[in-house]
């Protein structure tokens, strides 16, 4: 009760503005009552104008690996799970990400930099033949790289904003096609075993017939990431601070802890939060 | 790519559990199905639908890409003979320093920027009152009808609308007929005129796109989702005869424009949504608000000693 009404408090301002549930809750039980748009009538006591925001959160089914019994039904925001595609966000975190994973290590030696000397080979005129300067020169054999690459940074930037949409986005994608498989607990098998790792995945329908699966657990499980390596035709296995956007969109599946997308959507949703200070009273 | 054919998996050899170690897997394997079944091509596509990745589908916004300039390729690009270099000089054949112009002083010193633009600006097309008294009295404006910018606009009393209709109260006096008008701001003196002379101001939202589509008749010049009845009653009385448009008018989604159509002060068309002792401020809260604030707070503080274990964890999400 105490956290439904701070929940109303906290965010009567936001919530008019976006008109669907705001993610700054603590809370994400909704109450019919607190949607902004209804809110409205309890004052007029008239009419309420038609609700045009989508349902504010979505139900996810939390699985118990590996067997998937279901286990129970988690809400998460319509904000965080249920975002409309957005084919350029997704390109433009892409392009992002992929420009900074390059290495830009690639070097060769200019003129300047070769070790040798600055001798005339032959004499400016008389030899019948083209003028020379230096051995160096970069149209010689084993001279130097006229324009060659040079160490760089080909990073690029994106508005965090506009990155952290994305992950959402590719989450929601994901979401809506049913190809989240949400994990209650830890996705942990009980061998290292190549072939065990086959079967729980073959018989689950995440193989490689089914496009491979990605697992994202919260910390590393030892059967499940040496058996994936040992297994490397039905998925890879990453810790959640291990993955992009690319990550999130490459594979048939994703198969995560719940723990691990709550620390996702937690980490990218700048666009939807403000910072606020948190005063802690101590009693 | 063509389908693949998938007979390996025809003959069920994968379909079987391939190690007895794994008991747990037996219920949730597919029953054993007779072998006429299984070839039917119907589940053979579904079974044979591969995992198409979105990866190659991803695109920025096509406005986000620009069409390379092809420079030096023929009179009709527009960048053929000189490409785009003018005549002679250093300028044709190389480089010249930014700025330099040819004397001492360089172009940012000599004609330097000065002033911003501001992006954010709203410029509004101004309508007086003693204008709109003029409009109805040369029988260019129906005063029995509600007035939009629509109507505005059709009759040439306001032109070059970009971001909306500001009605003004030059020659306040002047104004005699009662009317019903809904444009985007009005100033004060204004709607004092006009409902002193027994009419109506309305103000209500309009974007740049909606006020196109308004002017073309794509979309309803006054209603949008969230205007009240009696708005909608004023244009429309009778419901079944409303017209259909295309498009949708917008809603404001910005706080300012949220706050300014909310003030019953500016006679915004959402001023119904104004509670009792509340503001139009979407973030400054009114005294009433903050003593109610204070009231839950100290009720809640009171009652999370006796609830604590009420929040569970179970129902945080972090």
């Amino acid at each position: 009760m105490a956290s439904t009404r701070q929940h109303r408090r906290g965010l009567a301002s936001e919530a008019a503005i976006s008109h669907k549930n705001s993610t700054t809750s603590s809370n994400i039980s909704t109450n019919v009552a607190d949607s902004p748009l209804t809110r409205h009538v309890t004052y007029s006591g008239v009419w309420h104008p038609p609700t045009t925001a989508p349902t504010d959160t979505v139900i996810a089914t939390a699985y118990r690996f590996p067997m998937m019994i279901p286990e129970r039904f988690v809400a998460y925001s319509a904000s965080h799970l249920h975002l409309p595609l957005r084919r350029d966000i997704l390109h433009r975190a892409i392009v992002y990400e992929g420009d900074k994973t390059r290495q830009g290590t690639a070097s060769s030696k200019h003129r300047t930099e070769l070790a040798g000397s600055g001798r005339k080979i032959r004499p400016q005129k008389g030899m019948g033949m083209a003028r020379l300067g230096d051995r160096k020169s970069p149209m010689l054999k084993g001279g130097g790289v006229a324009h060659g690459p040079h160490p760089r940074d080909f990073s690029t930037d994106l508005p965090r904003k506009v990155y952290d949409l994305a992950w959402r986005t590719a989450l929601s994608y994901r979401f809506r096609r049913g190809q989240l498989v949400l994990v209650d607990g830890k996705a942990e098998l009980w061998s290292a075993q190549g072939a065990f790792v086959r079967n729980v995945f073959s018989t689950n329908g995440w193989g490689r017939a089914a496009g491979r699966s990605l697992v994202i657990t919260m910390e590393k499980r030892p059967n499940l990431f040496s058996g994936l390596q040992a297994a490397p035709r039905m998925g890879e296995a990453y810790t959640w601070n291990d993955v992009d956007v690319k990550d999130l969109l490459s594979m048939g599946r994703l198969i995560i802890e719940k723990e691990a997308l709550d620390k996702i959507l937690k980490r990218h949703q700048s666009d939807l939060t403000k910072t606020y200070k948190i005063v802690t009273t101590t009693p | 790519m063509p389908p693949r054919l998938n007979l390996l998996r025809c003959s069920g050899s994968l379909r079987s559990p391939a190690t007895p170690v794994l008991p747990f897997l037996g219920p949730f394997l597919p029953k054993a199905q007779p072998l006429r079944r299984r070839l039917q091509p119907r589940l053979q596509l579904q079974e044979q639908r591969r995992a198409a990745s979105i990866l190659g589908s991803l695109s920025d916004v096509r406005g986000a890409y620009n069409k390379r300039i092809r420079r030096g390729r023929g009179p009709s690009s527009g960048k053929g003979k000189t490409s785009g270099r003018g005549h002679k000089g250093q300028k044709q054949h190389g480089k010249v320093p930014a700025g330099f112009n040819g004397g001492q002083t360089p172009l940012e010193v000599y004609k330097g920027k000065r002033g911003f633009k501001n992006n954010f600006a709203t410029e509004m097309a101004p309508l007086n009152v003693d204008k709109l008294q003029s409009w109805v009295d040369q029988g260019r404006l129906d005063p029995t009808k509600p007035i939009t910018m629509k109507e505005l606009n059709a009759s040439r009393c306001v032109h070059g609308v970009k971001d909306g209709v500001k009605l003004l109260a030059r020659n306040a006096e002047q104004l005699k007929t009662p009317v019903n008008i809904v444009v985007s701001r009005a100033s004060a003196a204004a709607i004092a005129a006009v409902e002193a002379a027994g009419g109506t101001v309305t103000t209500r939202f309009y974007s740049r796109t909606a006020i196109r589509r308004v002017f073309r008749g794509e979309v309803d010049p006054a209603i949008s989702l969230l205007s009240p009845p009696p708005m909608i009653s004023m244009f429309y009385p009778d419901e079944s005869r409303r017209p259909k448009f295309p498009y949708r008018l917008p809603d404001p989604a910005g706080r300012k424009d949220l706050e300014y159509y909310r003030d019953p002060a500016n006679r915004g068309y959402l001023s119904y949504m104004v509670g009792e002792g509340e503001g139009p401020s979407l973030f400054f809260k009114t005294p009433q608000q903050i003593a109610e604030e204070r009231r839950i707070r100290m009720e809640t503080k009171s009652m999370a000693v006796s609830d604590a274990t009420v929040v569970k964890a179970d129902n945080r999400l972090w």
